[in-house]
C-alpha cells in the first residue's frame, strides 16, 4: 500500500514537471501578451499527434522530440501574425479567438488524424525498482527531461539579451520601444517559445499517455490552475504550483480516485485565491 | 539643420484630441524646455514624436529624415534618447540590465568609464535589482541608460518629480553637463525655476497646442504671461 502510495506520488511529480513546462509556456503568453489562450492544451495534444506521427514516419523517437519544438514555434509565430497580433490587447477577445482555434485544432486532427487514441511505445524500455515496485525509466527520462527544459529556460530568461528583452517588454513595453527593443517581434517569439513548451510537453507525455485529438481538453484547466495557484505572472510559482497539484492529485488518487483528486486540486486553488489571491507564491521575483 | 522640427502634429486618445497642432523646434546643442499645466498634452508630444502615441496629423522630422516611415523602436539607434515620466525603470531587472537593455552588442568601455565617474553609485549597485535603488538613483540610471546609447538629443520627462529637494539640484546639473556635450535636450517640467535655468527657449503649452515662445529672460519679465498659462507666480 505505501509502495502505491509512493509510485502515485512520483507519478504525480513525472506529470508535475512535464505540466510545468506546459503551463510555463501559458504563463509567459499571458504575462506578456495579456491572451487567455484557450488554446494552450491543444497545443499539448498537438504535441502529442505529431511525436507519434514523426516517430512512426522517421522510426525515431529522438528525431521526433528533437523536431517537435522546431515545429511548435513555427506554428506558435504563424499563429500568432494571423490570429493573435490583430486582438492584441484586448484580453476577453483573445478567449473568443483561441476558442475558435482550440475547435480549429481539435477538429482538425480528428479529420486528419482520425479520432481513435492510440498508444505509443515508450522510447525507452525497462523499469527500474522504486520503493520495492517496478517503474518504467522512460517515466524517470521524461521527468529529468522536462526538468532539464525548465531550468534552461530560466537560464534563457535571465542570461540571454533576448530573454532580458521578454522581462523588460512583460514590464513596460513602451519604455522598451524608445530604448529600441524591437517589440512587436519579442511578443511573435514569446508567443512561439509559449508554444514550442506546449507541443514539446506533448512529445515528452506521448509515450506516457493516449494520443488522441482530446487530450488538451484535460490539461488545459490543469495548467490554467498552476498559473492561478502559482499567481499571475510569477513563472518560478507556475512551475512549483504544478508540481504540487500533480503530486497532490497522485496522492489523493492513491486512496480515492482521480476525480476526488481534481476537486482536491480546485479547492486548493478555492483556498489559495482565498488567503493568497495573489497567488501561493507571490513574494516571489518574477 | 535643425535637430528636432515637428509641424502641426495632432494626435487623439481614444478618440478624443489631445494634441490639436503642435510646431516646435530644437536645434543642434540647444535645451529647450515644454511648460505647461498637468493634462494639456505635454508628454502626449514627447510621445507622438516618439512614435509611442500614434501621429494623426503633421510631420516630424529628425537630423532631416522624416520620422513617419520610422518604426518606434528604431528612433533610439537614430540618436534619440528618451527618459519617460516616473523614470521607466525595469525593478526587477538588475542596474546593469537596465543600463545596457538598448544596445545589443557590448557597451562602449570607455563611456562607461565616463558614466560611472559621475554615478559611481550605478557601478556599486550594478547587480542590484533597479527597484531598490532610491527616486534620486533610479534618475540617474534613467538617464545613464540613454547616455549609454550615445544619442544627439534627449527628451525627459518631468526628471525632477518626486525626487527629493536635496537631489534636484545634482539632477539639474546632470542635465546641464549632457546639454554641455553637445546633446540636444527637450524637456518637459512642472518645475518652473528648473526648466527656466536650464533652458534656452521656452514653449507653453495649453490644450493640446503650443500658445506661447520665448527666451527665460522675457518670461521672467512676464509674469502675467505666466500666471496665465501655468497658474503660478515667479
Amino acid at each position: 500500500m505505501s509502495a502505491l502510495v509512493l509510485a502515485l506520488a512520483v507519478n504525480g511529480l513525472v506529470w508535475g514537471l512535464i505540466i510545468a513546462l506546459i503551463a510555463l509556456g501559458l504563463s509567459i503568453i499571458f504575462g506578456l501578451l495579456d491572451i487567455i489562450n484557450v488554446a494552450h492544451g491543444d497545443f499539448f495534444m498537438l504535441g502529442t499527434v505529431v511525436a507519434l506521427v514523426l516517430t512512426l514516419a522517421t522510426g525515431s523517437y529522438w528525431l521526433a522530440i528533437a523536431l517537435v519544438p522546431i515545429i511548435g514555434f513555427a506554428v506558435g509565430l504563424l499563429l500568432e501574425r494571423i490570429i493573435i497580433r490583430p486582438t492584441i490587447r484586448q484580453a476577453s477577445l483573445t478567449i473568443v479567438t483561441t476558442f475558435g482555434l482550440s475547435m480549429m485544432l481539435q477538429e482538425g486532427v480528428r479529420a486528419t488524424y482520425g479520432p481513435q487514441p492510440r498508444r505509443m511505445a515508450a522510447p525507452i524500455e525497462g523499469t527500474i525498482p522504486l520503493f520495492g515496485i517496478d517503474y518504467d525509466v522512460y517515466r524517470i527520462f521524461a521527468a529529468g527531461f522536462a526538468a532539464l527544459c525548465l531550468v534552461a529556460f530560466f537560464v534563457f530568461l535571465t542570461r540571454t539579451k533576448l530573454g532580458t528583452w521578454i522581462r523588460a517588454v512583460r514590464h513596460d513595453p513602451e519604455t522598451a520601444t524608445a530604448l529600441g527593443v524591437p517589440v512587436a517581434r519579442i511578443c511573435a517569439i514569446t508567443f512561439g517559445l509559449g508554444t514550442a513548451m506546449a507541443l514539446l510537453g506533448g512529445a515528452i507525455a506521448a509515450p506516457i499517455t493516449t494520443v488522441e485529438f482530446r487530450t488538451g481538453v484535460d490539461i488545459l484547466p490543469f495548467c490554467f490552475m498552476a498559473v492561478i495557484i502559482g499567481g499571475l505572472g510569477n513563472l518560478q510559482g507556475t512551475v512549483a504550483a504544478a508540481v504540487l497539484l500533480a503530486v497532490l492529485e497522485g496522492l489523493v488518487t492513491s486512496v480515492t480516485d482521480p476525480t476526488i483528486a481534481r476537486i482536491a486540486s480546485l479547492g486548493l486553488m478555492s483556498i489559495a485565491l482565498l488567503l493568497r489571491p495573489h497567488g501561493l507564491f507571490s513574494g516571489a521575483t518574477r | 539643420m535643425t535637430a528636432l522640427a515637428i509641424d502641426d502634429i495632432t494626435a487623439e486618445i481614444g478618440k478624443i484630441p489631445v494634441l490639436r497642432g503642435v510646431s516646435l523646434k530644437v536645434e543642434p546643442g540647444e535645451t529647450v524646455a515644454l511648460l505647461g499645466r498637468n493634462g494639456v498634452g505635454k508628454t502626449s508630444t514627447l510621445r507622438a514624436i516618439l512614435g509611442l502615441l500614434k501621429r494623426t496629423g503633421g510631420s516630424a522630422r529628425y537630423n532631416g529624415t522624416n520620422l513617419d516611415d520610422v518604426p518606434a523602436h528604431r528612433l533610439a539607434a537614430l540618436g534619440i534618447g528618451y527618459v519617460p515620466q516616473g523614470r521607466g525603470m525595469f525593478p526587477l531587472l538588475t542596474v546593469k540590465e537596465n543600463l545596457t537593455l538598448g544596445l545589443s552588442g557590448a557597451p562602449d568601455p570607455t563611456l562607461m568609464a565616463d558614466i560611472f565617474r559621475r554615478f559611481p553609485r550605478l557601478e556599486e549597485r550594478l547587480s542590484q535589482a533597479a527597484g531598490t535603488l532610491s527616486g534620486g538613483e533610479q534618475q540617474m540610471l534613467a538617464l545613464a541608460r540613454c547616455l549609454v546609447m550615445k544619442p544627439s538629443l534627449i527628451m525627459l520627462d518631468e526628471p525632477t518629480e518626486g525626487i527629493m529637494p536635496k537631489l534636484v539640484s545634482q539632477i539639474r546639473h546632470e542635465i546641464a553637463e549632457i546639454a554641455k556635450r553637445g546633446i540636444s535636450v527637450l524637456l518637459v517640467e512642472q518645475n518652473l525655476r528648473t526648466a527656466l535655468r536650464l533652458a534656452s527657449r521656452v514653449y507653453l503649452m495649453e490644450r493640446g497646442t503650443i500658445v506661447h515662445e520665448a527666451t527665460p529672460a522675457a518670461l521672467r519679465a512676464d509674469p502675467s504671461t505666466v500666471h496665465r498659462y501655468l497658474g503660478v507666480s515667479l
